[in-house]
């Protein structure tokens, strides 16, 4: 399709706008840092080489946005846990097979026989256990909200006696907020992710700039996109001001997808969410409405409290997650932890920074 | 994961679907997670078979006149 999205990678445009980027960078004599929360964001940029295009005084950090590398251990082992126990078949997102639980991987445990199916994503899950009424069904459900609206359209209108969704849902501006109160890390602003603000709206970030004076912009995915949002952050931190800038008004409202948003307010309720090798961040999880247990794996089933293990030795991808370390530094990265042999899981999705690093060889580290 | 990819809209099925044209591929997309109505020839977002957003036409002229902005003040 070419439509209205090849204007947004045009040549002319991205020279011009890296030009004027360089010019307002050169402002400042310092490292300007900005973060990304979102797995899609960092894929798309590097793909397109935009790091490389960048001043040398601005970094641009990959924050924790990637729904499959920020999955718990603990939740695929109690996915596995319910499969083991209930001889149930688990579906769920391709992305997920490979991410390692405390033992090992869904990908592993199918070769050991657990009935696992990748589907596209949870309408194909209730085609399936449609189609199989005497088998019972649990679908592993992770993502950001834009992942949690359609869950939720499922949620609020299934009623399968075999079916139930596993939730690891997440949201992204609490998650936010989180990351600005840690004192251990160093960033002067945030861009916001697309597609979560197309549900959400640009109002959910407000709370940025009034609360902790911090630019925000948000954008979209073609290069001119990517390059309009940094712009608009980079103005904002040279010019010592923070507000919201949404450079993604084509598809993002302000108030974001009303009808979608009263649909995940029906389906789920705030909840404190596990982050790989961050542990447990409060106000950050989307849990199944009581008023839906019926189709709440968690509820369906008396998952005991399990041992867990989020990262293997030798893996840093809690430091990697918040942007605290670069893949490079992480001592397996590339020679026992590979795109095709995954230790860590932010090497799995082609969205995890480790991958996208390791996939397109980009140096994103220098001492 | 949060990959959502523009599609055009080129066939109502019913109130809750309508077909998509995604890069020459058509399927369909379900619309219970939208509030507009929508129209052929409609350019939409699609995120696992459903459609999140709707472009825009309006703004995306305003988005224009904004480059234009940033592009000329150079
Ligand atoms: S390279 Fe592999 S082991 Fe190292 S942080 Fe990344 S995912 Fe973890």
């Amino acid at each position: 399709m070419s439509g209205p999205t090849q204007k947004y990678r045009d040549k002319d445009v991205v020279n011009i706008l890296t030009k004027k980027i360089r010019t307002l960078a050169e402002r400042s004599s310092e490292t300007v840092r900005i973060m990304h929360v979102c797995g899609t964001h960092e894929h798309d940029l590097v793909k397109a080489g935009l790091r490389s295009l960048l001043p040398k005084n601005i970094d641009l950090i990959a924050g924790p946005g990637c729904p499959v590398c920020v999955c718990s251990a603990q939740d695929i082992d109690e996915v596995l846990w319910i499969a083991d126990n209930h001889n149930v078949t688990i579906t769920t997102f391709g992305d997920m097979m490979r991410v390692p639980s405390s033992t090992e991987s869904l990908y592993q445990a199918q070769g050991r026989g657990v009935n696992i199916q990748i589907v596209y994503g949870v309408s194909d899950a209730i085609k399936l256990a449609e189609k199989n009424p005497e088998t019972e069904f649990v679908f592993f459900s992770v993502g950001f909200e834009t992942t949690s609206c359609v869950t939720a359209a499922e949620v609020v209108r299934t009623k399968l006696p075999n079916f139930s969704i596993y939730s690891s849902h997440k949201v992204v501006p609490p998650a936010m907020e989180l990351l600005l109160q840690r004192d251990d890390l160093e960033f002067d602003g945030f861009l916001a992710p697309g597609h979560v603000s197309t549900i959400i709206g640009a109002k959910p970030y407000e709370f940025i700039p009034e609360k902790y004076n911090f630019p925000v912009s948000i954008a979209g995915f073609e290069p001119v996109d990517i390059l309009l949002g940094i712009h608009a952050v980079l103005k904002q931190i040279i010019e010592g001001t923070a507000r919201v800038d949404n450079v993604y008004k084509r598809y993002v409202k302000q108030e974001g997808n009303s009808a979608a948003l009263r649909i995940v307010d029906d389906a789920f309720v705030l909840s404190d969410a596990r982050w790989r090798g961050l542990g447990i961040w409060p106000g950050t999880g989307h849990e199944i409405n009581d008023k839906y247990a019926h189709i709440d794996a968690k509820k369906k089933f008396d998952i005991p409290n399990l041992p867990t293990e989020d990262l293997r030795d030798g893996c840093i991808c809690d430091e990697i997650l918040i942007g605290k370390s670069k893949p490079q530094k992480c001592k397996l990265f590339n020679k026992s932890c590979r795109p095709d042999y995954p230790i860590g899981a932010c090497m799995v999705s082609h969205e995890g920074t480790c991958n996208v690093a390791a996939t397109y060889e980009e140096i994103i580290w220098e001492e | 994961m949060c990959l959502a990819i523009p599609a055009l809209v080129c066939e109502l099925v019913n109130e809750k679907r309508v077909i998509v044209d995604i890069t020459g591929v058509r399927r369909e997309a379900d619309t219970s997670l939208l509030e507009e109505s929508l129209e052929v020839g409609d350019y939409v977002l699609v995120h696992t078979g459903f459609i999140i957003s709707k472009l825009d036409p309006e703004q995306a002229k305003e988005d224009l006149k904004l480059w234009d902005e940033i592009l000329s003040n150079q």
